[in-house]
């Protein structure tokens, strides 16, 4: 396995892509009239009801690989439900209602910003199935506002392939046992709207530019307003291939933090899975060669369970390969095999693990059969297999066992096609698992329950005409005028405090750090203190300052005065904190009284202990003075005192 | 769905559809678009009825669909065809001689068939390739013979249609069928079920309507399951009624199965939305197998004393009165010739009194007026007060407890067989297919079927 923390992207022919899905601020879900709020305990429940899904035919008349095996699945799925936030629509019980056009509106302004050059200028709202339960249709509601669009990458332009809008899906309850054929969502979730912004998912080469890409995505949904906030509002699906391998789709990756190591690992096992392949074919393996021939050897063990065997020639320490840290190929197959069919990793073995340092053995994922030497040995005698023979076990009831089995033939086959294309779940440890064969266009009709909806061109010039600057040109802007790097401007977009920003700095003419420290740093420096700094309290202390009815030296006094008292008007304030001004002779007796405190010499003597001095002299000055003086002019006053003194 | 490919823009009207033939544009084209900086590929579908004349409905490569207006600025043309083929894969049945034979008669609706998207006709999936593949299970559960008898809305379901439905079902009995399903639209299900509850005398086999509130086009849908219980409970089980067996709750848990004279759909779109109403339902069907909840069900008669009885007089109409309604709506039924009326009126039974003359009327030319109720639930009961007596001294018939849709199907019946007031009345009021109860429990309107908290607990008990 090659060392993910040591990998050249560009030599391994590293491309990505990805499908940001991020829900959009809305007073309604997408096709029902329920507020779009979330349990705080998905566990919660008003009532519930349970279902089961099939595939149906897509539009060109072929059924959806993907489905096909999602039904294999032969999932029970239940749901969770509140009455609060769903309705019998959200329980497929009623057909959907008018959508939320200002969603649609929301799609193409998007687009816009975006520079997406071909629209739909007549929404088609379409179908597109999801067999795994998360949706109560069996389908998802979703249709393109518009497509070939682009943002900046690192100087290059990532293409922006389709912009969707479409309905969220309900939130899975309880990942933990993958081997369930029981799953369960809340349905709080469902029908919330979402945009899923799909890039070129060759467009991408390195890691670096995956996440610069998901922040610009995320940079437009903030500047323009249109996304929901909060945790979970945006998840990430990466499709990745290298070279040799091919587009696997890994899912639901909220934190842009994880995008390095998913890359990473992501790579390493692609590799692994090309070597593996290599090797089959240098052993002259064909697919041939592996049967569906399940031995029953239960009476090998000491249970009244069923366990069967298969036979896999020449495939000896191919099942044991790393894949991906800690995981061998192994386990990569079985954890396919369990997810279709219910059997548990751990009731499934494979011979290699029977070598000296296996890694399985060690792995988040050992087996867990009753195998010893002997019973090894009697598998053996049954089996015969030649020196360069691999074999595999999996323990279970009968048909489910066999079902496992037929899958797990079919996966070491498709081990000489190399990289199969998947959707995985991606794990916290950096590593992947099998969700399911990635889901095609075979998967996707028109949906008859709501007419096409006509969005004529001169309509969407009139929606996107307003849509002012893109992230990237703030930035630019920024940068330029105030030297501000690219966490300082993401930080006042991510706050959407870019246009108070404008408004401070050139209508009320206040210096530019100080109207960031008013919008960004001291509300979140509050924030974290549980105090909320209203817009109307921060408006306030600009317009003072702007004034000069207070200097900025009393901002936090000012400001602590009107979190308790938020009714004060500029008058009052003025009045309260503006304190008449002092003579030039009353401020000199001021500080000499405090300079009197200090003994000369060591100020003579020490440079640092002189500055110390200083500051604090001009701290304790300042506070006498109520703050209601510039700073920097009283340390110069102080200063030339100091020195005045020395020379008297 | 489309069954060219030869030539014609399908769906596409007025200029935009002479452009597109001038262009030698196909449905299932693949075509490239030009409009100003924006490029569309795409296979060209099928244009669907009531939408706009200027904009064709693109497949993109990624399977989505979407519309583009076409003005003189644009360019099209053609660079590729890829017609699609809706059609189940074909699956081999061979029958079984130890499964029940069970025939299927499809008059429409979605149980097994799917709405054409772009034309709003019913395509029925009813070849037994297409059902075997979308129901593998039915394979091994009955020897299942699908037939098409109609395909059309149930709205559209006329009387001849109800006695057309029942001279099928006769037929494939006397061909020694062990049962029967019927798939029909949800909407008017029970008065098809009604009618066919009169007309077919002593039978020997279950007559099962289903159909689905999901269509099946829908991974979601219901007409699977449904299907498959219609099947077994027609197949295996020893009654001679007819029946609706539908979901009974939104879960895929149990069916509930309904008489059909004393059962209404009551809501608009819900899979639960069958209920028997003033009396609990005949049993429940689930993987487990049937529990049967009454004991007053008709069990299969000998084949040789069934018989088909379905005379029927189509001139009856339906009355629904409401506080401000011109007795005009009665007189003119009567101008207009009709034999007989069902009203529904509210509470026990009452219309308001300026429509009596218009029931003396009726009267005075016999024309049998019987009276149902408006809450549905419950008898009609015109001897409990004043109006109720005065209404009754005007001849009407009070209709006990029967559903509008059984009262209105047995009044035709009723007058198929005979003219004579006191003998329509007689028929009227004997119960003839479970349509009225000789009594009411107070659990036929207690229990909801399927909604209440702890119901599946409830039902175990009954």
């Amino acid at each position: 396995m090659l060392d993910p923390s040591n990998l050249d992207f560009k030599k391994l022919g590293f491309h990505a892509g990805l499908e940001v899905h991020h829900q959009l601020k809305s007073k309604r879900k997408l096709f029902c009239n329920c507020p779009p709020i979330l349990e705080e305990n998905p566990e919660n429940m008003d009532y519930s009801f349970y279902r089961y899904f099939r595939p149906v035919l897509g539009e060109m008349g072929d059924f959806d690989p993907g489905m096909l095996v999602e039904f294999e699945k032969g999932y029970k799925v239940i749901y969770l439900a509140n009455e609060r936030n769903t309705c019998t629509y959200d329980m497929d019980e009623t057909p959907p209602f008018f959508p939320d056009m200002e969603m649609i509106e929301n799609g193409f302004i998007l687009a816009a910003y975006f520079d997406s050059s071909a629209f739909a200028e007549e929404i088609v709202v379409n179908r597109k199935q999801y067999l795994d339960g998360s949706i109560t249709t069996g389908f998802q509601r979703t249709f393109i506002c518009a497509r070939d669009g682009w943002v900046p990458v690192n100087g290059k332009k990532v293409r922006i392939t389709n912009v969707h809008i479409e309905e969220d899906a309900a939130r899975r309850v309880n990942w933990e046992n993958t081997s369930n054929r029981t799953v369960y969502y809340n349905l709080d979730r469902l029908g919330i709207p979402l945009t899923e912004i799909i890039t070129e998912y060759t467009d991408v080469d390195n890691p670096e530019e995956l996440l610069e890409t998901a922040k610009q995505i995320g940079r437009v949904l903030r500047l323009s307003k249109i996304g929901r906030r909060g945790s979970g509002a945006a998840r990430q699906d990466v499709n990745i291939s290298i070279t040799g391998g091919d587009r696997v789709e890994l899912k639901g990756v909220q934190d842009l933090d994880k995008f390095d190591i998913m890359c990473r690992h992501e790579v390493v096992r692609q590799h692994a899975l090309i070597e593996i392949k290599k090797e089959m074919l240098q052993r002259g393996i064909k697919k041939g060669d592996f049967e569906h021939t399940y031995v029953d050897i239960s009476q090998f063990f000491d249970t009244d369970e069923k366990f069967f065997a298969t036979i896999f020639p020449k495939m000896k320490g191919l099942f044991g390969t790393e894949v991906q840290p800690n995981k061998d190929f192994g386990i990569e197959i079985f954890e396919k095999s369990m997810l279709i069919t219910g059997i548990p990793r751990k009731d499934q073995f494979h011979s290699d693990e029977n070598q000296d340092g296996a890694l399985r053995i060690n792995s988040d994922h050992p087996s867990d059969l009753p195998m010893n030497q002997e019973t090894y040995s009697k598998i053996c005698s049954v089996l015969n297999p030649k020196e360069n023979d691999a074999f595999i076990v999996v323990k279970g009831p009968e048909k489910r066992a066999l079902h496992a089995m037929k899958k797990i033939v079919e996966r070491v086959k498709m081990a000489l096609d190399g990289v199969p294309q998947e959707t995985r779940r991606f794990l916290i440890n950096g590593n992947s698992e099998f969700l399911r064969v990635i889901h095609g266009k075979d998967r996707i009709y028109p949906d008859t329950d709501t007419p096409p909806i006509v969005i004529s061109l001169d309509k969407i010039k009139e929606l996107t005409k307003n849509i002012g600057k893109k992230p990237w040109e703030v930035f630019d802007e920024l940068h330029e005028k105030y030297g501000f790097d690219h966490q300082h401007v993401d930080l006042l977009i991510r706050d959407e405090k870019l246009e108070k920003f404008i408004e401070y700095t050139e209508q009320l003419q206040l210096d530019h750090n100080l109207s960031y420290k008013l919008l960004v740093t001291l509300p979140r420096e509050k924030r974290r203190n549980n105090i909320i700094l209203t817009t109307e309290i921060v408006d306030k202390l600009a317009r003072v300052l702007a004034n000069k009815s207070i200097f900025k030296e009393q901002l936090y006094l000012v400001l602590d005065y009107l979190v308790e008292k938020p009714e004060s008007t500029e008058e009052q304030l003025k009045k309260k904190f503006g304190l008449p001004k002092r003579s030039d002779e009353e401020i000199g007796k001021i500080i000499r009284s405090k300079i009197d405190k200090y003994d000369l010499n060591q100020i003579q003597k020490f440079e640092e202990y002189q500055e110390l001095v200083l500051s604090k002299i001009t701290g304790e000055v300042l506070k006498e003075l109520n703050y209601h003086f510039e700073g920097k002019v009283l340390v110069e006053k102080i200063r030339q005192m100091i020195f005045a003194k020395e020379d008297g | 769905m489309s069954k060219n490919g030869n030539g014609e823009p399908e769906g596409y009207r007025g200029a935009l559809r002479e452009r597109l033939i001038k262009d030698k544009i196909r449905t299932w084209s693949k075509v490239s678009i030009k409009k100003g900086d924006a490029e569309y590929e795409g296979l060209l579908l099928p244009r669907s009825q009531h939408t706009d004349d200027d904009y064709v409905t693109l497949k993109v490569d990624t399977g989505y669909n979407l519309g583009v207006l076409i003005d003189e600025d644009v360019t099209i043309k053609e660079i590729g065809f890829h017609k699609g083929n809706y059609e189940l894969p074909h699956i081999d049945v061979e029958f079984k001689k130890d499964l029940p034979n069970v025939t299927l008669l499809g008059t429409g609706g979605t149980v097994a068939s799917r709405l054409d998207y772009r034309t709003g006709a019913v395509l029925p999936a009813f070849t037994p390739d297409e059902l075997f593949s979308a129901v593998p299970e039915l394979i091994s559960t009955v020897n299942l013979t699908p037939k098409t008898l109609y395909q059309i809305l149930s709205e559209n379901f006329k009387p001849d249609y109800w006695v057309k439905t029942a001279e099928a079902i006769a037929k494939e009995i006397e061909s020694g069928a062990n049962g029967i399903v019927i798939g029909h639209g949800t909407d008017t299900m029970c008065v098809t079920g009604c009618a066919l509850s009169f007309f077919l005398r002593n039978l020997p086999v279950p007559v099962v309507l289903v159909g689905s509130q999901r269509s099946s086009d829908r991974p979601s849908s219901d007409g699977p399951r449904n299907i498959l219980y219609a099947a077994q409970l027609s197949g295996y089980e020893n009654f001679g009624e007819v029946v609706i067996a539908m979901h009974g709750t939104p879960s895929d848990s149990y069916n509930l199965i309904h008489r059909a004279t004393r059962c209404r759909k009551m809501h608009s779109a819900r899979r639960d939305t069958f209920r028997t109403l003033s009396d609990i339902p005949l049993g429940k069907i689930d993987d487990t197998g049937v529990t049967w909840f009454k004991d007053d069900i008709s069990p299969r008669k000998p084949r040789e004393d069934f018989y088909l009885d379905s005379k029927i007089d189509t001139r009856v109409g339906m009355l629904y009165f409401y506080p401000g309604m011109n007795p005009d709506l009665l007189e003119s039924m009567v101008d207009l010739g009709y034999h007989g009326v069902v009203m529904i009126g509210t509470g026990l039974g009452h219309v308001g009194t300026d429509v009596y003359p218009a029931l003396e009327r009726c009267k005075e030319e016999e024309i049998p007026v019987v009276m149902v109720v408006e809450p549905l639930y419950g008898f009609a009961q015109l001897r409990v007060y004043e109006t109720g007596r005065d209404m009754l001294a005007r001849g009407v018939i009070e209709g006990e407890n029967m559903l509008p849709s059984a009262a209105y199907t047995k009044l035709s019946w009723a007058l198929g067989h005979t003219s004579n007031i006191d003998e329509v009345r007689d028929i009227m009021l004997t119960n003839i297919a479970g349509e009225i109860t000789t009594r009411e429990g107070p659990r036929g309107y207690m229990v909801l079927q399927g909604v209440e908290p702890g119901i599946d607990e409830m039902m175990k008990n009954l």
